[in-house]
């Protein structure tokens, strides 16, 4: 595990990871960002697999890289009135300091890890061994991140259902547009698009 | 039996870097023509559907088709919208067709016949595939052209709808598979997909998992964005989706992508079901027949999916998602527990079989009841819309023309 090739996909990979996440504090525009944290991820994943650890490169693929990076861009796409620039923001003092404590703990780890282990030649089966552990040693660490997991699932639910507060809105919207309060207002909705213009078309024509 | 290694056929011993080089060549030709020949074949079998018979006049019975395509995309000018993102324009193309590439990797073709035998071949396709959804939404975007978004935003919502139904059907072949080789082998090779096939010389596993050969055809069909699950490249509603803004060899790497994604999968497809290079039921076969064995699996498959095409009309994008959120991926949950429940008490493995063919039944049953109802008296059932939250906007110019209108 020493030879040139080795080493030569060791710096490339770091500084495709380095490089990546410079990027996207660099970047002004938030998609280009989020492409940056892409190949940021898929550089981590790189290094995983020059560490032996295939089955971690291949998840962190399949979920940061796949899922989570798609995620992103579709809440920036999707989000209407959403800053699309990577702009200044109030909350850069905690960031930093949030950053310098991670930052710290990590090169912590990093000098207290005992690195000799990363010659040892690699573990067989290491899909099995994880979900062994997982589901033996450290079944209730497994089990907090699946409440935790679940618990979001209901929380994205009950924050993209509100019926009764679009109903209210509708609602209003129509009694608006009854009373003629609302004369220069065209309604989008798209089931009683027709409905409110038929309204509004026949309020006109009682009007001149 | 050990890695093919391509040297042994010159008879010499040849550098790692320059294997590697010869292997990336193979899935470059390999993947030439076979879009090659999938554009043809795709044009004969639609040709046939509707009563015409396709392209005829370039080289014998119209062969030449595809070469004549290709010059045709490789000489025309490569336009770019001058409002366009220029990066993620130009290489949105790259993205969404190196993964597909990279797919070939851990494929048997037969025996000893392939790039490299991943140990996690099957979580790695997935994972990789994953990776084409940034270069789809990379291109929609990067236009600046509202169809192209569409379609860039349909593409990754289906993508990632179905592939949680697809995923969880793997799982559901990997539990299968590793109980079948903790009897009698190793069990690490149950998520590598040679390992699969290799189990699969008596029975092919889409006799143990009919339901999950249905979910995972049903979402191959979405991923490769083919009918009924078009949406994302549908002409009359999204133009062209997100290439339309994409001329010449870049619009040839989105097709090219497509060609090589479809044969992939159902190669996939074919092997963790059909059993990939084993004569079914029995009968050790030579390398010869092997290859002959996997090519006319994944062929019979292709025509299936291209007929798709002719067959079904296209369906609307929430009954899409809705697809696969309410039924799927329910089915498929049920599924894995079903097969989790029968192994842990150690059942046979036609007893997984026969639970299976039954949610099959049922997931028949429930397709046909739910499209009868709808093809019933309720016919006034509405749907409902995604943004149900109406939205006030300002615009005089609407209301004046109303007024004029009405007047």
């Amino acid at each position: 595990m020493s030879s040139f090739g080795f080493h030569l996909a060791f710096w490339l990979l770091a500084a495709m990871t380095v490089g990546g996440a410079s990027m996207i504090i660099v970047s002004r525009n938030l998609i280009h960002a989020v492409i940056y944290l892409v190949i940021s991820m898929l550089g981590v994943a790189g290094l995983y697999l020059t560490l032996s650890a295939d089955f971690i490169a291949v998840v962190q693929v399949l979920i940061y890289v796949g899922a989570i990076s798609v995620l992103m861009l579709f809440a920036i796409m999707l989000t209407p009135r959403a800053e699309r620039n990577n702009t200044e923001t109030s909350l850069k003092l905690p960031a930093a300091a949030v950053m310098v404590l991670i930052l710290t703990a990590t090169v912590f780890v990093a000098l207290d890890t005992d690195w000799g282990a990363v010659r040892q030649a690699a573990l067989a089966d290491q899909a099995r061994l994880i979900g062994q552990s997982l589901i033996r040693e450290y079944v209730l660490p497994f089990e907090i991140g699946a409440v935790l997991l679940t618990a979001a699932l209901v929380g994205a639910i009950a924050l993209a259902r509100h019926d009764d507060e679009d109903a209210a809105i509708h609602a209003q919207s129509l009694q608006a547009e009854a009373d003629g309060t609302a004369e220069d207002v065209a309604l989008l909705t798209d089931p009683p698009l027709v409905e409110v213009e038929a309204d509004a078309g026949a309020g006109e024509d009682g009007g001149s | 039996m050990p890695d093919l290694v391509l040297g042994q056929f010159a008879g010499v011993d040849m550098p790692d870097w320059v294997d590697a080089l010869l292997r990336i060549m193979f899935i470059v030709a390999l993947m030439t023509v076979n879009a090659f020949a999938l554009i043809y074949l795709e044009r004969k079998i639609l040709a046939r559907f509707q009563a015409r018979v396709g392209p005829t006049r370039t080289g014998p019975i119209g062969t030449l088709q595809s070469i004549a395509d290709a010059l045709k995309l490789v000489t025309k000018e490569d336009v770019r919208p001058s409002t366009a993102d220029r990066w993620a324009f130009e290489l949105a193309p790259y993205i969404a067709f190196v993964p597909v590439f990279l797919i070939f990797v851990p494929m048997p073709f037969t025996e000893t016949w392939f790039i490299r035998d991943l140990n996690l071949g099957l979580l790695y396709v997935f994972g990789v595939l994953g990776l084409n959804i940034v270069g789809v939404i990379m291109a929609g975007w990067g236009s600046d052209n509202k169809y192209a978004l569409l379609g860039g935003v349909r593409a990754a919502a289906q993508a990632i709808s179905y592939e949680i139904p697809m995923l969880l059907i793997v799982v559901s072949v990997v539990m299968v598979a590793a109980g079948r080789l903790a009897t009698d082998g190793d069990v690490s090779a149950a998520v590598s997909i040679n390992g699969i096939v290799a189990d699969q010389t008596t029975t092919p596993y889409i006799l143990l998992q009919p339901l999950g050969f249905v979910i995972f055809l049903i979402g191959a069909l979405a991923e490769l964005h083919r009918p009924p699950f078009d949406m994302p490249i549908a002409e009359s509603e999204v133009v062209g989706g997100y290439f339309v803004e994409y001329s010449g060899m870049r619009w040839g790497m989105f097709f090219l992508a497509e060609y090589t994604a479809l044969f992939l999968i159902v190669l996939l497809a074919s092997s963790i079901f059909l059993g990939g290079w084993n004569w079914p039921f029995g009968a050790d076969v030579g390398l010869g027949l092997q290859i002959v064995l996997t090519l006319v699996k994944t062929s019979v498959m292709i025509v299936l999916v291209i007929s798709s095409r002719a067959l079904f009309p296209r369906l609307r994008i929430d009954q899409l998602m809705s697809f696969s959120w309410k039924v799927l991926l329910p089915f498929a949950i049920v599924q894995v527990l079903a097969n989790g429940i029968i192994m842990a008490y150690g059942g046979p493995d036609w007893v997984v079989g026969l639970v299976s063919f039954a949610l099959l039944l049922a997931l028949f049953g429930l397709v046909f009841a739910l499209t009868r109802t709808r093809k019933g008296g309720d016919t006034t059932r509405t749907i409902q819309t995604t943004p149900a939250r109406p939205r006030v906007i300002t615009s005089p110019e609407v209301t004046a023309v109303e007024a004029g209108g009405g007047d």
